[in-house]
């Protein structure tokens, strides 16, 4: 007689996964995304498309802008500037992004802050994640216009977003030990925070702040040409938009590649150094 | 008169299961007061309700004249430096020096602005010193917290208690993670606190041969009730039997 919590399948076997249903659904969903990918295929309007022709001109104009860029419309010193124009709209919206979410993450940590502090925090960025950045960008440039001012205004904004959620949640894993420990002690609400919370999380705080900072950098080449906001972005978008130059688009490419390289070697290098534990 | 006063002490979590029911005892200066029981019987939260790390329900508890449970934020912050806490896990501050987690037990006394920048008097300091020297591991002051072992980590917790000038030490259940020869060098510290400091001690334990030759008395506490109080003579196969529910060949005792 099989006791009262084994499960067995309909020819007889014992079932070693739980959740059934769980298992049913998603294999439901992947048979009718496959069905769907298929028939769609069926229904596409193929009109014009010569699909030899249409590779070999993509190969072509790939080759041109990776394999021969060069610089038409400005000079190097020009390319460099506008590299760290940039990084510098990347920087200040992470760097004071940072200290405004570091602030925003204490109250709203379960485990530091008031219930309903907390919660109506975290709903309020919860609502600013879900907005893209770009959009936030644009109803900026409704008071602040187009440009600079916006662009950071918008990074700002969603970076503070991203980084409450992402401070707050390494404050709720400090060892709940600790806080009772220096509560016991007397200790004031932010003696605990400097002296015990502080200095347990801080490579989470910056690890994620360097996360965050490339993420910036890549959406601050994204403004420069989607708000104007200036920097190699922009010249991205006058080289393909307006001068149809493959090869400078090529070499903007690779630019922004290389930086996004160095940022990327730098922070795992820093991180090594200074915060290995 | 007795230094602490725990009268008709409640507390419960959900609200149908009493954690605490109808606590009553109390401790006079310098007593080395034992707490054994089961667990789940209520001794964590005992201990907490008296530094109101958790908010009893109803009851009063009288320390130095003050109802504890009365006073509200600065007051009970000005209270607590009088009251020191011993964890079993150690609860320090696992990236900073020893000398740092010791000195925390003073932020009680300091302002907000002090604290955060951590201004410490030279005073202040040479007693850190001072207390490291006492349980012998002032050799360790500069070093990480986490490169210590579990005895010595408990060692440090106890100076962090002591520098507070506290009139009451808790301890809760200092031993529980520590080996055989360790968990003698602590008792025996926390002995010496109680006779020679005149500090209070009580101290939640598992081993109930430890707490009976350690204690002045001991209480035993089931299912949140004081079914023992008395001293450590006192305790004999009967009692050990309403404490935890079984003859004493059935535990473990050492």
């Amino acid at each position: 007689m099989d006791s009262v919590y084994l499960k067995r399948d309909k020819a007889g076997r014992i079932n070693i996964k739980a959740g059934n249903r769980v298992n049913s659904v998603i294999n439901w969903t992947v048979l009718s995304l496959t069905l769907l990918t298929v028939t769609a295929f069926l229904f596409f309007d193929y009109t014009g498309l010569e699909i030899g022709r249409a590779i070999m001109e993509t190969a072509v104009n790939l080759r041109t802008m990776f394999l021969q860029p060069s610089l038409n419309h400005f000079s190097w010193g020009e390319a460099l500037f506008q590299v760290g124009v940039t990084i510098s709209l990347a920087v200040i919206a992470t760097i004071l992004g940072a200290v405004i979410a570091f602030f925003l993450a204490l109250w709203s940590a379960v485990n530091l802050a008031n219930k309903w502090v907390s919660k109506s925090i975290k709903i309020f960025v919860a609502f600013i994640r879900a907005v893209p950045t770009v959009l936030w960008v644009l109803i900026f440039a409704i008071a602040a216009g187009l440009g600079s001012e916006a662009a950071i205004l918008g990074m700002l904004f969603h970076s503070i977003a991203y980084l409450v959620k992402a401070f707050s949640e390494a404050f709720e894993e400090v060892d709940k030990g600790m806080l009772e420990a220096l509560r016991s002690t007397g200790s004031g609400w932010w003696h605990t925070i400097v002296h015990a919370v502080l200095p347990s999380t801080s490579t989470y705080l910056l690890s994620w702040t360097f996360l965050r900072f490339e993420i910036n950098f890549s959406v601050a080449v994204a403004m420069g040409a989607a708000a104007g906001a200036g920097g190699i972005g922009f010249e991205l978008f006058m080289a393909s938009g307006f001068y149809f130059d493959l090869r400078e688009v090529g070499f903007i490419t690779y630019a922004i590649l290389l930086v996004a390289i160095v940022l990327e070697v730098a922070s795992t290098h820093l991180k090594k150094r200074y915060f290995s534990s | 008169m007795s230094l602490l006063q725990v009268k008709d002490l409640n507390k419960s979590y959900q609200t149908d299961t009493k954690v605490l029911k109808n606590i009553n005892f109390s401790a006079g200066t310098g007593e080395f007061l034992s707490v054994i029981g089961p667990s789940g019987a209520g001794k964590s939260t005992l201990l907490r309700c008296i530094n109101r790390l958790v908010q009893a329900d109803k009851g009063e508890i009288l320390f130095g004249g003050q109802d504890l449970l009365k006073l509200r934020k600065k007051e009970l912050r000005a209270a607590r430096t009088n009251i020191g806490m011993i964890f079993q896990h150690y609860n320090l501050v696992p990236r900073l020096t020893v000398i740092e987690n010791v000195l925390h037990g003073r932020f009680g006394y300091k302002s907000t602005l002090q604290g955060v920048l951590g201004r410490f008097s030279e005073e202040e300091k040479e007693r850190a010193f001072y207390l490291l020297e006492k349980l012998g591991i002032e050799a360790h002051a500069y070093k990480r917290c986490d490169q210590l072992s579990g005895g010595q980590q408990q060692r440090v917790g106890i100076c962090r208690a002591l520098i507070q000038n506290p009139k009451l030490i808790l301890c809760d259940e200092p031993i529980a993670s520590l080996d055989p020869h360790s968990s003698k060098v602590i008792m025996d510290h926390l002995k010496s606190i109680s006779e020679e400091m005149g500090i209070t001690c009580i101290v939640n334990l598992h081993q109930v041969e430890v707490a009976q030759s350690y204690s002045d008395r001991i209480i035993g506490l089931n299912n949140g009730s004081i079914v023992f109080d008395g001293s450590n003579f006192q305790l004999d196969q009967l009692y050990i039997k309403r404490v935890y529910g079984m003859e004493t060949r059935e535990l473990i005792t050492v």
